[in-house]
């Protein structure tokens, strides 16, 4: 199976762009794709492990919905609700975690990870796992962030972001090219890389076997481009960054892990707002 | 699904509609009952989160008319049970949801709703 990936050019609309190199990949590679994503990243689980009873969260991307079971050991303590855009991965969403028997269901909605369908701040917290590098521009990936920050409470929110990095580790199959593009925003500091990840998909039939690769596309983050695009996010939101302030009636974040595990950056936000 | 649940919080997001865009309104609904795992503690904790007037009257218009119409200062068992039916054991699975101001259509289709927008839509 070839792992190489290759530099990508971003070119046109971006919506459009997306269209045709994300979500369209997804919607046909989706039952294969799910078979390969079981197992929880250690930092998310952890996150989702430390939730108070009762709390409301939405998984931005959720995929085949691996994490809305979770924590396993607490089940329906907390409730995440999956969004995605494609319809094939939020059919297996839905039965994410389900023993077979058909009787846990998960709550999922089709939408875009930037639309704004929900009451703002109504959640607690959110997760963006491996969602937010498949869109194209650098304003698109804020744009993401900055609907995150919405979407929790301004008080207590937590958020967890995930997206994969340049700087892959020695058990990683992937090979980077390295004069794959960096990206094309040229008002931006960011060191990123846009590139095409190869899946093989085999079809088998009665009459043969057939091999189709599609091509996705991701923007691979650089080291700080993620924390930095956050600050970005929430300083156009009015938010101050950094730890609460006494002032009365400031809202902001904290950063309160930024870092790297198994080839991919994370960072994750705690929301506050001081006494008015 | 969509369940209550979901659906309170749920607010239409199409382009210009920022006031009285939630709650949407079923229309055309085809409704499975399911039995759900009881978990007080996760009630409780969500219950400060309900509009619960949206909640009473989208519960009725599904034809659940289970729970009160003021929300109760005493939180027992037997209301928790009720809260527990109404938020995550009635699954819509087919039918539509419209917005009180805007008038779109969100679509719902094998228990999942669409709030896709088109790129026109788009605010």
């Amino acid at each position: 199976m070839p792992r190489d990936v290759v530099s990508a050019v971003i070119e046109g609309d971006p919506q459009a762009y997306e269209n045709e190199h994300v979500h369209g990949v997804y919607e046909q590679i989706a039952s294969h794709f799910s078979m390969t994503r079981y197992k929880p990243w250690p930092v998310i689980a952890k996150f989702l492990a430390d939730l108070p009873d009762g709390w409301v969260g939405l998984d931005s991307g959720t995929g085949n919905g691996k994490y809305l079971p979770l924590p396993l050991d607490r089940p329906g303590a907390v409730w995440t609700i999956g969004l995605d855009r494609s319809q094939n991965l939020l059919s297996i969403a839905r039965h994410a975690g389900d023993a077979g028997d058909g009787k846990v269901i998960r709550e999922v909605v089709r939408d875009d990870v930037l639309g704004k369908s929900w009451r703002p701040g109504i959640f607690d917290y959110s997760i963006s796992v491996a969602t937010i590098h498949h869109l194209a521009t650098a304003e698109r990936r804020k744009s993401a962030i900055k609907r995150l920050l919405l979407h929790v409470s301004p008080e207590h929110g937590r958020i967890l972001i995930y997206v994969w990095a340049i700087e892959q580790d020695s058990l990683s199959k992937r090979d980077i090219p390295h004069d794959a593009g960096s990206s094309q925003d040229s008002n931006s500091s960011e060191k990123g890389k846009d590139i095409f990840v190869p899946w093989v998909l085999s079809q088998s039939s009665e009459a043969s076997k057939e091999q189709a690769t599609f091509h996705r596309y991701y923007h691979m983050f650089a080291k700080g481009e993620l924390s930095e695009l956050v600050s970005m996010a929430a300083t156009e939101l009015g938010l101050h960054v950094g730890p609460p302030l006494a002032t009365e009636g400031r809202k902001g974040i904290e950063i309160v892990q930024d870092g790297w595990e198994r080839s991919n950056y994370y960072v994750e936000i705690r929301c506050w707002q001081s006494k008015s | 699904m969509v369940r209550l649940i979901t659906h309170n919080l749920l607010a239409c997001h199409a382009k210009g509609c920022n006031a009285n865009n939630f709650p949407l309104q079923f229309k055309d609904v085809e409704i499975e009952i399911r039995e759900a795992e009881f978990n007080p503690d996760f009630l409780r904790g969500f219950l400060p989160k309900i509009e619960w007037k949206a909640l009473v009257d989208s519960a009725r218009q599904i034809g659940d008319t289970s729970l009160p119409a003021e929300q109760p200062e005493m939180v027992d068992d037997d209301f928790l049970k009720s809260l527990h039916h109404v938020l995550l054991e009635l699954h819509i699975e087919e039918g539509s949801m419209t917005c009180p101001n805007c008038s779109h259509v969100y679509p719902i289709s094998n228990g999942i709703p669409n709030m896709l927008l088109a790129e026109h839509e788009i605010a």
